[in-house]
């Protein structure tokens, strides 16, 4: 576990959504707290990059966080450092919903295109 | 390599750190039997959805109980892994955005079974051949299988 367990911060118009350590369902509320959607408008970027593992709990709220931004017009993409959340992703059928990125320039050059 | 290996271990629902000591318990039993990492990877994302489906269901319905884990190797290399409970069963994939736990299991595990009598028990079976020291050996076969074909190729 770290000291930063589901701490979120904005950049500017970015809101970025940070996760660490093992997310399971023992840390649901927290997990839900963190992928809320939010009242904004910039392009989101879920940063998993030091997440070592994770279930369906946050399989779900990612779902639902990217419907909530494909309905408001905004762009989404996740950070991932650990093959093992991308074969997570690939194993629940959702492999493609996402715009996934292992290293956080290329994936802030996407969410550029709308925000600039 | 063919020898009986056995885990037994529950846990406490209501308790947020139980999904991690149960998954640790059977990651330390995968190492101990020698399989292959990125094969106990998928078990343990697996057996970690059917945890994950006990421990929600546990705290919907009832008082929260006990979840158990019983993993054991067959001479076959197979692998069973049992997750019970004495819930009620939910069907989560009747659910908005849920489901994915089942539909993970079954894309890792070569059978999945449901047992909703007096619980639920979600019954696991992996193949387990793939253990590090037969994937060495293949690793090795495939690259000497390699090196034969530049040998020949050239």
């Amino acid at each position: 576990m770290t000291a930063q367990n589901g701490a979120v911060s904005s950049q500017s118009s970015l809101d970025v959504i940070r996760l660490t350590g093992e997310l399971d369902i023992g840390r649901r509320d927290e997990i839900k707290r963190a992928l809320e959607p939010k009242r904004s408008t910039g392009p989101i970027l879920v940063d998993l990059s030091e997440v070592t593992y994770a279930d369906s709990t946050v399989i779900a709220g990612l779902v639902r966080l990217r419907n909530d931004a494909e309905e408001q017009g905004r762009r989404l993409a996740l950070l991932i450092g650990d093959a093992r959340l991308a074969r997570l992703l690939q194993y629940a059928g959702l492999a493609g919903a996402f715009a996934v990125y292992d290293d956080r320039a290329t994936a802030l050059t996407y969410l550029s295109g709308v925000s600039s | 390599m063919t020898e009986h290996s056995e885990l037994r271990v529950n846990r406490n629902t209501a308790d947020a750190e139980t999904p991690a000591q149960l998954r640790h318990a059977l990651a330390a039993f995968l190492n101990a039997i020698d399989i292959e990492p990125s094969l106990r990877d998928d078990i343990i994302i697996a057996v970690g959805e059917a945890i994950a489906n006990a421990v929600e269901h546990a705290y919907e319905t009832q008082e929260p109980g006990r979840v158990e884990l019983h993993a054991s190797t067959d001479a076959d290399n197979t692998l069973l892994v049992d997750v019970y409970d004495r819930g009620a069963f939910i069907d989560r994939e009747a659910r908005e955005g849920r489901g994915l736990g089942l539909r993970i299991v079954r894309a890792i595990a070569r059978a999945v079974s449901i047992d909703t009598e007096g619980g639920t028990r979600i019954r696991m079976v992996f193949d387990a051949a793939l253990r590090q020291a037969q994937a060495d050996e293949r690793r090795a076969r495939d690259e000497l299988a390699a090196a034969q074909s530049d040998g020949a190729a050239t």
